[in-house]
């Protein structure tokens, strides 16, 4: 397994810049699968169209990760030498609790579910297109039987509700 | 005429432009029905819901089928891009979309050649476009929730995904710092309603009022608990409020419909606006001068 360095400015660091926000989640998953150390991070501003996610990896391993991103078929525009410009993803997830339910919060998505069953109930917030979209195809699923947002969905907001579906199913799942 | 644009999660749904009316449980513009359910469906439905009871023009709506891979968005915004200047609407409100910032940019361009150009309102998608385009100071209206704000007051975010930690952390007893903020940095409409466990309204920097009750916590667990009031603000405007009364009687009526629901995180947002023409024959009079400035004529009178 690779490692990554936090810190920025580094020598050695380097950024997958794509297309589209789904394309970076495939290749985020591909690589992890792969044993590379990657992060999901925000390309720099003149890269930015606005729904933009970018992988910051090693760039020692630039050409094994272009190997297995054209492998897995998975699309990226380039591959940048710099961290410059970047930023960090919201971290902090909350949790609210409305007595049968749990809402948890990544972000600005939402998603609600109920404690005994696992059932999700609800999601709210987000702006995206396919948060719409996923509010009908995950409300009324038990957590661990609906679809990842991650694989379903296609923008920023559909990472933040994954990120909120996988600490609800964590939680209800006994974890904490 | 209001227009409101957006899109609908309903993948290959044509674009859809027309006056809208609702048949049984789904909205119907140009012969074409979709969902009133979610996003910007709800938003929809809850500002026809107030244009019916009010007697005035149904909301004109321009929406596509979009399930995120931003195809809908496009033929949303070429539509409009194409089309504003012939329709010649009073009023825009841009919902769900793919926040691309040229799209929006080339929009706001199109507008600004009008001779009387619209009075422009975005929340969801659009809004994220907006700020991160630079072109927020050209809305009338935003309708922001606390994690928006937080996006909207950090000048290196171009979308909600990348606020700051410390930002995401403030309580809504921040949300005064926060507006402050998108402000200063230019990055707020004219006028902000920030959608809460306590509403704010803003104008040009200064707060004008909160709105609290009636209390009613869950509402933030409801998917489209904002959308409507974005809708309801769009309509009330259109009938002819200034933006911060429309933003004040919005909330308060948002609050009032949740409340007669009694609902729980399990509430799906159709209950809540099914409730409103209660709400409206019961308090718009008493808190708002609605009933003798909007356009048309109310059913009430």
């Amino acid at each position: 397994m690779s490692t990554l360095n936090n810190s920025k400015n580094n020598d050695g660091e380097g950024l997958i810049i794509f297309e589209e926000v789904s394309h970076a989640i495939q290749a985020e998953k591909a690589l992890r699968e792969g044993g590379y150390a990657v992060k999901l991070i925000a390309p720099p501003a003149k890269y930015r169209m606005g729904c933009d996610l970018g992988i910051a990896i090693n760039l020692v391993e630039k050409a094994g990760i272009e190997r297995l991103l054209r492998k897995k078929d998975v699309p990226f525009a380039r591959i940048l030498p710099t961290y410059d410009g970047t930023a960090e993803l919201l971290s902090i997830v909350k949790i609210t609790d409305y007595d049968k339910w749990y809402m948890v919060k990544a972000g600005n998505m939402k998603l609600s579910y109920e404690k005994t069953s696992g059932v999700i109930v609800n999601t709210s917030g987000g702006g995206c297109p396919d948060i719409p979209y996923l509010h009908a195809e995950m409300v009324g699923k038990k957590l661990n039987e609906a679809p990842k947002p991650s694989e379903l969905g296609y923008t920023l907001c559909a990472l933040m509700l994954d990120r909120a579906y996988e600490e609800a199913l964590t939680i209800w799942n006994g974890g904490s | 005429m209001l227009v409101i644009g957006g899109t609908i999660p309903q993948q290959d749904m044509p674009l859809i432009a027309g006056h809208v009316r609702r048949e049984g449980d789904m909205l119907v513009a140009d012969g074409q029905p979709f969902s009133r359910i979610q996003g910007t469906g709800a938003m929809i439905s809850a500002a026809l819901t107030a244009t019916s009871y009010l007697g005035i023009e149904p909301p004109y709506v321009v929406v596509a089928g979009d399930i995120g891979k931003g195809d809908g968005t496009r033929l949303m915004y070429r539509h409009l891009i194409e089309n504003i200047a012939s329709l010649q609407p009073d009023f825009v409100t841009l919902h769900y979309c793919q926040p691309f910032m040229n799209l929006l940019t080339q929009f706001v361009n199109e507008v600004e050649k009008m001779e009387n150009p619209p009075f422009l309102i975005a929340d969801a998608g659009a809004m994220y476009a907006a700020k991160a385009a630079g072109q927020a100071p050209k809305f009338g209206i935003f309708t922001p929730d606390p994690s928006e704000i937080a996006f909207l007051a950090d000048p290196n975010a171009t979308h909600p995904a990348y606020i700051a930690n410390h930002l995401f952390d403030s309580g809504i007893d921040d949300v005064p710092d926060l507006i402050k903020s998108a402000y200063d940095s230019k990055s707020a409409a004219t006028v902000m309603v920030v959608k809460g466990s306590r509403d704010y309204i803003a104008k040009n920097g200064e707060i004008l009022a909160t709105v609290e009750e009636p209390d009613v916590p869950v509402l933030e667990a409801i998917g489209g608990t904002g959308d409507t009031i974005t809708g309801l603000v769009s309509a009330f405007t259109y009938a002819g409020l200034e933006p911060e009364e429309a933003g004040i009687l919005a909330a308060k009526c948002n609050r009032m419909g949740g409340k007669i629901v009694n609902p729980t995180p399990a509430t799906k947002v159709a209950e809540i606006i099914d409730s409103f023409p209660s709400v409206f024959e019961q308090y718009l009079c008493e808190w708002s001068n609605i009933c003798s400035v909007f356009h048309g004529k109310a059913k009430h009178s």
